[in-house]
C-alpha cells in the first residue's frame, strides 16, 4: 500500500508531486511492497512495453521509502546513454549507491543532488557506517587499477551486499535496463546485472523492455522462482485523460476536452509520447483547443521535436552509419507502407548491404524496442505504433527522396488531421461496443438458450416483443447450447493476415476450446466468430463471403472441429440465414448478443467500465440568469428519479444557489460553470464546479469588502451554502487544485411518488 | 395601474398601500428593481407594501437578503410589509431563513389589503 502524501512528505527524486502523478496506482503499490521484509531475495523484474514510462513510477517509489525511514533503504539507479562502458556505468552505480545510502542514513534528501567524490562521501558518513564505507572505498582503489573489468564490475555491482547486519537492507530500483545491454565492453551488463543481483539474497527491482528483461534473465540463467514479474502496458484512457489533464495544467498549456481525447488515442495512451508532447506545446506557447492546434504540433514533432530526437537517436544507435541508417528508414517505411507482413532477413541484408551479424543486430534492437516483429528468418514491419510509422514516412521523404520540406510538413499535417476523426470514430465505436472478444472469452461451459444463436428462429420468435417477454421467453427455452470452454482466443489477421484488408481488428476472432471442459483430441473445438458491418439485415452473398472466409481460414490451418459464427447489427435476411444453417454456421443479431451476454453475467463487468449511462453533463457560462437553465435541466432529470414537486424545487433552489457561488466566488478563468448531474440508486448527485481561485484565497478579498458594506447585508449574502445545507442530504466541497468544486446528494424518500 | 418608471415591476397603489409585483425568478436583479419601486412608493408617501408573489417560481438567496433589506427600510419608515401569494416552496425558504418572524404573509392581494385596512390608524403590529 502506498502512503498518500501527507505535509512533510519530502520529495526527493520524483519529478512531480505525488499528487500529480497520474495512474499506475497499483504498480506503484506493487514495486513499494517489493522492498517488504517478506520479499528479501526476490527481485521484481518490471517488463516494460516501450513508451509506457517506467522512470518517475520508479522515482516515486523511491520517495516513498525514502520517507517511511524504516529498514529498508532505497537505491535508484538509471542507466543513461551518457555512460558508454560497462565499466563506467558499473562505477557509477557504485557512486550513487553510496551518495543514497548515505542521504538516506542521514536523512539528508538534497545528499542525493549533490556532486560528491568517494572521499567526501567516506567524510559524510555516520559513524556507524563509517568503517564498512571506508573499506569499500579503499577495496575500490585496489580493483580500479587492477586492469580486471570483469572483477571491478562484479565489485561495484556487489555493493548492496557489503552493507553489514544491522546496517539497514538496500533495496536496489534499476531503471533503463534496456541501455544496459549496449554499453561497450567484455561483458553485457544486463546479464550480468541479474547474475549479481539474483543470488544477492537483497530484494530488488529491475525495470526494463518486456522483449529483452526476459531475454536477459534466461541468458543469466536466473532461478525463476526467485523472480516476480510485473507488467507495465500503456494507460487506459482514463489515466490517460488524467495525466493530459494534469501535464497540461502544470505546463500551463490550455487545452480544449477534445484535443484531450485526441491526443489520448494518438498516442495511444503512451505517457512518454503525452508528455513530449505538451512538453513541445509548452515551449512552443501552443494552446491546443482543436485538432488543427495538435496535428500542427504533431507534424512540428516528428520533423524536429522531442518525438524527432527520440526516434533519430535510437536509429542512430541501431545504425551508427548515415548510409546504412538512411536505407534501413527507406526499408522500414516500404515495408510499412506496402503492408507487407512477412519479408526475409536476406532480402533486408541485401537491400541494407550489411554483414549477417550486423542484420542479426539491427533487427534484434528494432524487435526489443517493438518496432518490428523478427522471427527468425522473417521479419514483419508491419507492427509499432502510428507515431513511428508517421516518422518513418516523414524521414523517408526527406532523407531518402529529398522532397520539399514544406510539401512534407503539409502533408503531415493533412494526413494526420484526415486521420484524427478516424481515430476518434474508431474509439467511440470501441466505447459503444461489447467487446466480442471479451464475450467469447468468457464462454465456459454454460448453458444459453440455442435461439440466441439462430437468428432465423429468433426473430420469427421474438422479434419486436416487448422485452420482458423476451426475457421470459429466454427463460423457458428448453433446446440449450452447451457453450465450449475456450482457453484461447487471438484476432483473425493473426491467423490470416488478409482478414485485415476486410475487417476492423477487433471484429474477427479464433477462439480455442473444449467441450464439456474435456481437454481430449475429440472434444477440442474452434469457433470461428465475426461481426459484419452492416446496419440492415445482412443479404445472402454478404454472409456467404463471410462464411466462405472462415471456412478458408479453416481449411488454411487445418481445424478439424470448428464452429462458425457470425453477427450483425440486425440480424441476417431469411435466405441468408438459411444459407448460413445449411453450412452449419450459427447466426445472430445484436440484439442475441446482448441477451447472451446478460446470460454470461458479463454484462456488468463490461459495463461498469464505460461511463455511467446515467450521467449528464452541462456546462453554461456564468452570468444571464444561467442558473435557471441548470435548474430546469434538473427538474427534468429529477422528475425521472420520481422525486415529489417539494423535493424537486429544493433541489432547484440547491442547483442556483451552487452557480450563484462559483459565480460569485471563483474569480473564474473562463466565466463557465460545470454542471454533472448524476442518477444513481436512488439518489441524485450533482457536483457543480468552476475554475479560478480556491474559495480561501477569494475569501481575503471578501473579508476587505465586508468593511466597506453592511456586516448584515454580507452576512445574508453567505446564506447560499446554508440554504444548500438545509435542502440537500448530503454536502460537500471535493478537493481540487483550483476553483470550487460542490457536490450535493438528494436521496428520493420513500414517500416520494 | 401604474408602471413602474423602470418599466419591468408593475406596481400599483390602494390608499397609502403600494402593491408591488415580483416576477417569476427573484433574483439580485429582479430584487434589486422591487427594492427600488418600493422605496420609491415610500418616498411617495406610502405607509404600507404588498410584495405580490403569484408570479414567483423562484428565489434565491440573494433575492430574499434583498427582500429583508426592504422589510428592514419599510420598518425605518414605519411602513408595514405584507407579502402575498406566496407559494409553498417559497414559503420554506423565507421560514429556513426566517424572514416570516419580519413579514406577514396573505393568501393573496385581496387578502393583504383587507389585513391592512384601517392601518392609517392603527400602530404597526408584525
Amino acid at each position: 500500500m502506498t502512503d498518500a502524501p501527507s505535509d512533510n512528505f519530502r520529495r526527493v527524486l520524483g519529478r512531480v508531486t505525488r499528487e500529480d502523478f497520474v495512474g499506475r496506482v497499483a504498480e506503484l503499490d506493487r514495486v513499494v511492497d517489493q522492498a517488504s521484509a517478506d520479499k528479501r531475495g526476490r527481485g521484481l523484474l518490471l517488463l516494460m512495453e516501450p513508451s509506457a514510462g517506467v522512470s518517475e513510477l520508479l522515482r516515486q517509489a523511491y520517495d516513498q521509502l525514502f520517507n517511511r525511514r524504516n529498514e529498508a533503504i532505497p537505491i535508484y539507479f538509471a542507466f543513461t546513454r551518457h555512460e558508454t562502458t560497462a565499466v563506467s556505468a558499473a562505477i557509477e552505480f557504485l557512486n550513487s549507491f553510496l551518495q543514497q545510502y548515505v542521504a538516506y542514513r542521514r536523512n539528508e534528501p538534497a545528499l542525493c543532488h549533490s556532486a560528491l567524490t568517494l572521499q567526501e562521501l567516506v567524510e559524510l558518513a555516520p559513524s556507524s557506517d563509517l568503517q564498512w564505507i571506508e573499506q569499500v572505498v579503499q577495496l575500490y582503489a585496489r580493483v580500479r587499477f587492477s586492469n580486471d573489468t570483469r572483477e571491478l564490475v562484479r565489485f561495484c555491482l556487489s555493493i548492496p551486499q557489503r552493507v553489514p547486519q544491522g546496517a539497514g537492507r538496500p533495496f536496489v530500483i534499476l531503471d533503463g535496463a534496456q541501455l544496459a545491454e549496449d554499453l561497450n565492453g567484455d561483458l553485457v551488463l544486463g546479464p550480468e546485472l541479474l547474475r549479481v543481483f539474483t543470488r544477492s539474497g537483497f530484494a530488488f527491482v529491475l525495470a526494463g523492455l518486456r522483449r529483452q528483461i526476459l531475454n536477459a534473465a534466461h541468458e543469466a540463467q536466473c532461478n525463476f522462482e526467485r523472480l516476480d514479474f510485473l507488467r507495465l502496458e500503456q494507460l487506459s484512457s482514463e489515466e490517460a485523460h488524467l495525466l493530459v489533464d494534469h501535464v497540461a495544467r502544470r505546463q500551463q498549456v490550455p487545452m480544449s476536452r477534445e484535443a484531450r481525447d485526441l491526443m489520448v488515442q494518438q498516442f495511444a495512451g503512451s505517457p512518454f509520447f503525452i508528455t513530449s508532447f505538451l512538453q513541445a506545446a509548452r515551449e512552443r506557447h501552443t494552446a491546443l483547443v482543436s485538432y488543427l492546434d495538435c496535428e500542427r504540433l504533431y507534424a512540428d514533432e516528428l520533423l524536429g521535436g522531442h518525438i524527432h530526437y527520440h526516434f533519430e537517436d535510437l536509429l542512430e544507435e541501431i545504425a551508427p552509419q548515415l548510409d546504412t541508417r538512411l536505407s534501413l528508414i527507406q526499408q522500414l517505411w516500404e515495408s510499412c507502407a506496402s503492408d507487407e507482413q512477412s519479408a526475409s532477413v536476406e532480402a533486408w541484408r541485401k537491400r541494407l548491404r550489411i554483414s549477417g551479424t550486423e542484420i542479426d543486430e539491427v533487427l534484434r534492437h528494432l524487435h526489443i524496442h517493438e518496432l518490428l516483429n523478427w522471427k527468425g528468418a522473417t521479419v514483419d514491419a508491419t507492427t509499432g505504433p502510428q507515431t513511428w510509422k508517421d516518422y518513418l514516412k516523414v524521414s523517408y521523404r526527406l532523407g531518402v527522396l529529398n522532397e520539399p520540406r514544406a510539401l512534407v510538413v503539409a502533408d503531415a499535417i493533412t494526413d494526420a488531421l484526415k486521420r484524427a476523426p478516424h481515430t476518434m470514430a474508431l474509439h467511440y465505436r470501441q466505447l459503444a461496443h461489447l467487446s466480442l472478444r471479451e464475450v467469447v472469452s468468457q464462454f465456459d461451459c454454460q448453458r444459453v438458450p440455442r435461439i440466441l444463436f439462430d437468428y432465423s428462429a429468433y426473430s420469427q420468435k421474438y422479434k419486436g416483443a416487448p422485452e420482458a417477454e423476451i426475457v421470459q421467453g429466454l427463460e423457458e427455452e428448453v433446446d440449450v447450447l452447451k457453450l465450449p470452454q475456450i482457453v484461447h482466443i487471438a484476432t483473425g489477421e493473426s491467423f490470416n493476415s488478409d482478414l485485415r484488408q476486410v475487417c476492423e481488428e477487433d471484429k474477427c476472432f479464433v477462439a480455442h476450446g473444449f467441450e464439456n471442459g474435456t481437454y481430449s483430441d475429440a472434444q477440442a473445438v474452434i469457433w470461428l466468430v465475426a461481426e459484419i458491418d452492416s446496419k440492415l439485415e445482412v443479404e445472402t452473398d454478404l454472409a456467404e463471403l463471410w462464411s466462405e472466409r472462415l471456412d478458408s481460414l479453416a481449411r488454411i490451418h487445418g481445424f478439424r472441429r470448428y464452429q462458425s459464427w457470425l453477427i450483425s447489427n440486425e440480424g441476417f435476411s431469411s435466405e441468408a440465414s438459411g444459407r448460413l444453417a445449411r453450412r452449419g454456421a450459427f447466426s445472430s443479431s445484436k440484439a442475441q448478443l446482448e441477451l447472451l451476454v446478460d446470460h454470461l453475467g458479463v454484462a456488468a463487468a463490461q459495463r461498469n467500465e464505460v461511463e455511467s449511462p446515467d450521467e449528464f453533463l452541462m456546462v453554461v457560462p456564468m452570468g444571464a440568469d444561467n442558473e435557471l437553465m441548470a435548474a430546469s435541466t434538473v427538474e427534468h432529470i429529477a422528475r425521472r428519479l420520481r422525486f415529489d414537486s417539494t423535493a424537486i424545487n429544493q433541489i432547484k433552489t440547491a442547483v442556483v444557489e451552487a452557480c450563484i457561488n462559483a459565480s460569485e466566488h471563483s474569480f473564474s478563468p473562463d466565466r463557465k460553470i460545470y454542471q454533472r448531474f448524476r442518477v444513481e440508486n436512488g439518489k441524485l448527485t450533482i457536483t457543480i464546479s468552476s475554475r479560478g481561485i480556491l474559495p480561501s484565497v477569494g475569501s481575503g478579498i471578501a473579508s476587505k469588502t465586508t468593511t466597506e458594506f453592511d456586516d448584515a447585508a454580507e452576512e445574508r449574502r453567505g446564506w447560499g451554502l446554508k440554504l444548500i445545507r438545509t435542502l440537500m442530504d448530503e454536502v460537500e466541497f471535493e478537493k481540487v487544485d483550483e476553483g470550487t468544486c460542490l457536490r450535493m446528494t438528494k436521496y428520493v424518500r420513500n414517500g416520494s411518488v | 395601474m401604474e408602471i413602474s418608471p423602470s418599466g419591468t415591476v408593475r406596481s400599483h397603489c390602494v390608499g397609502t398601500t403600494a402593491v408591488v409585483y415580483a416576477s417569476d425568478y427573484l433574483n439580485k436583479l429582479t430584487g434589486e428593481k422591487i427594492e427600488r419601486e418600493c422605496r420609491r412608493q415610500l418616498s411617495a408617501g406610502c405607509r404600507a407594501l404588498v410584495i405580490d408573489f403569484a408570479e414567483t417560481q423562484l428565489v434565491n438567496s440573494i433575492g430574499i437578503s434583498i427582500l429583508l433589506g426592504i422589510i428592514d427600510i419599510a420598518e425605518k419608515n414605519n411602513a408595514q410589509v405584507v407579502f402575498a401569494d406566496v407559494n409553498n416552496q417559497t414559503v420554506e425558504l423565507f421560514q429556513m431563513l426566517g424572514l416570516t418572524r419580519h413579514v406577514v404573509l396573505a393568501k393573496d392581494e385581496a387578502e393583504a389589503l383587507s389585513n391592512l385596512t384601517g392601518f392609517d390608524s392603527t400602530p404597526v403590529i408584525y
